[in-house]
């Protein structure tokens, strides 16, 4: 079954059935996007600040902020920091979420539904609850963490975690997995699904064991899934926002943990430099389509998406 | 994400299979796991029923025994928790609503048809995603004041739908085009109608990718909080999110009241969790076993 | 077969249309303002400090003035300068008085957010006004916010520590940097991790108070243009007595904001903790700090653990705890950060006349007794015995008699959203070499105070 075969419908004269039903989508999405991303193309290429947003005019001043940027050795730290942490976290989430579907897979109904329950409470507890939550978890003082650490007999009597940046990160990655692996590992486990049982049992007669079956039937069978996945969760990796500023406002040094996305919001909200801030945001976005346009390319060609 | 319906694998045919230590080994771990993966949901609740002067304790108390619904009530009296129950509730519904209806036909524009643009359409969906939201607050702050749509359910919805439909139309594309052309002619040529058998054939086995394509964009909109915090600043606009992080604020400069903020948080959670609970069959089985082998 | 095809695309071309309807159809709403007699006006107070009698007697007594309906809403401070940054400019949606950190108030002012309410400053206290912060809301001799409430931070201790430790209650700065050295030595309940004074390393509106005790400042104005003066021989010195006490006296994080300390200065709670041997022990789990420096408010959380109406309440004990204004190097009360906000009319609001009412019923000899009722310091020093002469006021009184503010320079709100401040206290609380760290800030910061 080809999806996407020119079918013969609509054939030979100009189809105006797909645009029709492309027209609310897209306007949605200019309703809601042309503006802003206009404005911030705009003001990108202004000097505005607090005073500018306040009713005075804007000097115009090129492609000075972007420069200003640039020259900023601080931005080269985020940016690496981003891409570093992004890419760990991608890695991670999808590397349990497959794990945990194929777990899901291998264990009994019951017990499917006890992990697949798990991890839905995880998956749908809101950003700031859950956030709240780990604060706590973490609290330096009266924190369960630490309690059970020192339980333990490791010397974690008050430690505190967000003061270093690599613990700050690392817990900012057990949340950031915690909260991202139950959406791969469902649709993997979907994926999964598709593989069937015939095709199983057959590569069982045929005596493929272990990882050899995952690799050689498995794998290739959920790999759109897979790729799709990975992307998905390298985009919204780089972007992460909410946890780290949550977890700066619970105590953390800002300028040795800052993501691009809390980099971009000091900027602007912050300190009210708008206009750097939004050259920061055209500029992330430049860089983020750079980096993922071979992988979208390949995509493309492989027809996944 | 490609999802296509599938009856072999969902029912396995392993039902009365003795346990293999490896089997029962796989399973002590998917519980354990489960088990983990919940914990910070079973403190929260934990902590929610535990009066605040126990949780200040360098001593964690790990059940909630001797426990009361006390900060329940404490949270629940202070602000408008049903008012901005009912505003996420009304800017939820229109954005899943609206995202699954324009991501429907999206997606059954670009993966049932080849037209001009469609690849460019595929990337800007794609591209869209990867713009940084940080530096859009104050564009789309006067993007609704000038319509008149600043402190509205209609206009954060609006805003909220084009941050979903993108990832929607991906997701949706995956069903529709799991579902073959083929099986509505062949629904036809047993006597249906063209409509008749898109209705009875082919929107059934659609209904799992909307399941899945509705709870993602229910869970953005429920939960998302950085754009409704700039859009919804007046106090009886908020949204559960803004309401809680006001409760946590509040309680912040005066004595931070960790037992009623976890009720709080138990109390934002809840209504998510229940309508996951609710759909989760339906989620990850159940329906997809339709009429299709993939 | 072309039926379906032309109903999904009707379909997909009507919800366009209904969504663009719906988003059309709410903007014409009727303006209640409009009668210039009674305009419904919004005021904005941040967080939670203003207590809700004193919200329902503006209301009635704004209504009962003008006839006019007085809306009240809380902005939380972590979010107030987003929200006055996007709504201030927006004639349709300002709010029409706002009540926003001292701090915030230059930057605000000098863009241009508030009217200018020069004319009423005489009729709402004039001189009688804290003057530190009517210069926090002025700029070129025009007036355009005016003080609403002082709170400087005084401090508490634990009286049965400081006995049992052999410290007597410190009369100079000098006496009390080596006094809370010793508690923390001494540590007479052996307590692990004991601070005695407990100040997070992110706290810098407590920790400036070195700072200014000794001479120092922020930053000055010269020539027209605001510099940083962290480098400044008094102000080195204050970081260098501050550095000592994050290093030597304070166990707190050196991330630690200003946040709920009080917890550190309580008693066992309600648990006690196990010994190895499974026996309970009597040693308090939660005390942790015999000093802390807190807004006067939270002499409400402190004390010992009794249960009212069934729940568990904290309840001052006079025999345990005590308070005193940090004292300066001279004795007197040292010049500490000056806590507080501003109130200021939107300059985009419709509603001026409205807004400058309710200005009047705030500066009125009323409110401001209702507010040093509360325990917040009144705005009109006339009214200051209205905070009662308990120690809780004495002690508030004596710490704001020589507080003073952070720069009024333009930039400072945007230095405060920087975090910058925190960053620079926090390495100073790590122990980095303060002349070193004093220069790059000095650097760093000079070019935004003065960024508009």
């Amino acid at each position: 079954m080809s999806s996407t075969s020119s079918r013969p419908r609509g054939h030979g004269r100009l189809n105006w059935a797909p645009y029709a039903l492309l027209t609310p989508a897209v306007a949605i999405l200019l309703a809601a996007l042309a503006y802003p991303v206009g404005w911030q193309l705009y003001t990108s290429t202004l000097k505005f600040g607090l005073a500018q947003q306040f009713g005075q005019p804007a000097d115009f001043i090129g492609l000075s902020n972007y420069t200003e940027l640039l020259s900023d050795p601080q931005i080269w730290s985020v940016i690496g920091r981003s891409l570093l942490f992004c890419f760990i976290n991608a890695v991670l989430t999808v590397t349990i979420g497959v794990a945990l579907a194929l777990l899901m897979q291998a264990v009994t109904k019951a017990v499917r539904i006890t992990l697949q329950v798990g991890l839905l409470l995880a998956w749908a507890m809101p950003v700031v609850t859950s956030m709240t939550v780990w604060v706590w978890l973490f609290n330096w003082h009266f924190g369960l963490v630490n309690w059970f650490l020192t339980k333990l007999g490791l010397p974690f009597t008050n430690h505190n975690w967000l003061e270093q940046p690599s613990s700050f990160y690392a817990i900012a990655t057990a949340i950031v997995v915690w909260m991202s692996v139950p959406f791969v590992a469902f649709s993997v486990y979907a994926g999964l699904t598709q593989v069937s049982t015939e095709v199983m049992e057959a590569a069982q007669l045929d005596g493929a064991l272990g990882h050899r079956r995952f690799t050689q039937i498995v794998l290739p069978l959920i790999r759109p899934v897979l790729m799709i996945v990975l992307l998905l969760q390298i985009i919204w990796d780089l972007r992460v926002f909410t946890q780290i500023q949550l977890l700066q406002d619970a105590g953390a040094p800002t300028a040795s943990t800052d993501l691009l996305g809390t980099y971009i919001y000091r900027l602007g909200v912050g300190s009210s430099n708008f206009g750097l801030a939004a050259a920061m945001s055209v500029f992330v976005l430049i860089l983020t389509v750079l980096l993922s346009a071979p992988y979208v390319r390949s995509l493309l060609k492989e027809d996944v998406v | 994400m490609t999802v296509r319906p599938a009856r072999a694998a969902l029912a396995r045919p392993t039902p009365r299979r003795r346990l293999r230590p490896g089997r029962l080994a796989a399973n002590l771990v998917a519980v354990l796991i489960a088990l983990a993966w919940a914990f910070p949901v079973y403190w929260m609740i934990n902590s929610s029923l535990l009066p605040n002067a126990v949780l200040i304790s360098s001593r964690p108390r790990l059940w909630p025994w001797g426990g009361s619904f006390d900060n329940y009530a404490a949270a629940l009296a202070s602000g408008s928790f049903f008012n901005s129950l009912k505003t996420s509730l009304i800017v939820t519904l229109i954005a899943v609503a609206a995202c699954l209806l324009f991501a429907f036909c999206a997606a059954l524009a670009i993966s049932r048809y080849r037209f001009r643009g469609r690849t460019s359409f595929v990337l800007a969906i794609l591209f869209i995603q990867m713009l940084p939201a940080e530096g859009l607050f104050i564009a789309q702050y006067k993007l609704l004041a000038n319509v008149g749509l600043l402190n509205q359910a209609a206009g954060l919805a609006v805003l909220y739908t084009a941050a979903v439909v993108p990832f929607t139309i991906w997701m949706l594309r995956g069903f529709v085009a799991g579902v073959p052309a083929d099986l509505e002619e062949a629904a036809m040529v047993d006597g249906c109608s063209r409509s008749g058998a898109f209705f009875r054939i082919t929107f059934p086995l659609l209904a799992p990718g909307l399941v899945a394509s509705g709870v993602y964009a229910f869970l953005q909109a429920w939960n998302e909080f950085t754009i409704a915090l700039v859009i919804m600043q007046k106090e009886d606009a908020r949204t559960l999110p803004l309401w809680l992080r006001g409760f946590i604020q509040a309680s912040a400069t005066r004595e931070t009241d960790w037992g009623q903020v976890m009720a709080a948080s138990t109390l934002v959670a809840l209504p998510v969790i229940v309508f996951f609970l609710l759909v989760q069959g339906r989620l990850t089985s159940g329906l997809v076993a339709g009429a299709v082998k993939g | 077969m072309k039926r379906t095809k032309r109903a999904v695309a009707l379909a997909a071309v009507a919800t366009a249309a209904a969504l663009a309807l719906s988003a059309c159809s709410s903007d014409n709403q009727p303006n209640p303002s409009d009668s210039p007699t009674a305009q419904n006006i919004t005021l904005w107070l941040a967080g939670g400090d203003t207590p809700d009698s004193l919200r329902d007697w503006l209301k009635s007594e704004y209504n009962s003035r003008t006839g006019g309906v007085l809306t009240i809403e809380e902005q939380a401070w972590g979010d107030l300068v987003t929200k006055l940054t996007t709504s201030l400019p927006d004639a349709n949606n300002t709010p029409d008085v706002v009540e926003l950190g001292n701090t915030q108030s230059p930057t605000f002012t000098n863009v241009g957010a508030f009217s200018d309410i020069s004319d009423l400053y005489t009729e709402l206290g004039g001189a009688n006004l804290l003057q530190s912060f009517v210069a926090a809301g002025a700029v070129d001799g025009k007036n355009y916010a005016l003080p609403y409430y002082f709170g400087s931070r005084y401090m508490f201790y634990r009286k049965d520590i400081y006995a049992a430790a052999g410290v007597a209650q410190p009369t100079t700065l000098e006496e009390f940097n080596q006094a809370v050295l010793r508690l923390t030595q001494v540590n007479p309940n052996g307590i692990a991790d004991f601070s005695g004074f407990f100040i997070g390393g992110q706290d810098w509106r407590n920790g400036i108070s070195w700072i200014f005790a000794n001479g120092g400042d922020l930053a000055q104005k010269e020539n027209g243009q605001w510099v940083m003066t962290l480098s400044d021989p008094n102000t080195i010195k204050g970081l260098q007595q501050l550095q000592d006490i994050f290093q030597n006296a304070s166990k707190a994080p050196s991330t630690a904001k200003d946040e709920s300390p009080w917890l550190y200065i309580n008693d066992s709670d309600s648990t006690t903790d196990k010994a190895a041997d499974g026996t309970e022990t009597d040693l308090p789990t939660s005390l942790a700090a015999a000093t802390i420096m807190a807004p006067g408010w939270a002499h409400w959380s402190i004390g010992d653990l009794v249960t009212v109406d069934g729940k568990p309440a904290r309840q001052w004990n006079d025999d345990v705890f005590g308070v005193f204004a940090l004292p300066g190097a001279d004795g007197q009360p040292a010049p500490v950060f000056a806590g507080g906000s501003n109130i200021g009319v939107s300059a985009a609001s419709r509603n001026q006349e409205g807004a400058r009412e309710l200005l009047r019923i705030i500066f009125s000899a009323d409110y401001q007794r209702m507010l040093g009722e509360q325990g917040l310091g009144p705005a009109n020093s006339l009214y200051v015995d209205s905070l009662g002469s308990d120690q809780f006021a004495q002690a508030l009184i004596a710490s704001a008699a020589n507080s003073k503010l952070t720069p009024a320079a333009p930039g400072w709100a945007g230095i405060e959203g920087s975090k910058l401040m925190e960053e620079f206290f926090s390495k100073i609380a790590q122990g980095g070499d303060v002349v070193a760290l004093a220069a790059e800030y000095d650097d760093v910061l000079t070019p935004m105070l003065n960024q508009r």
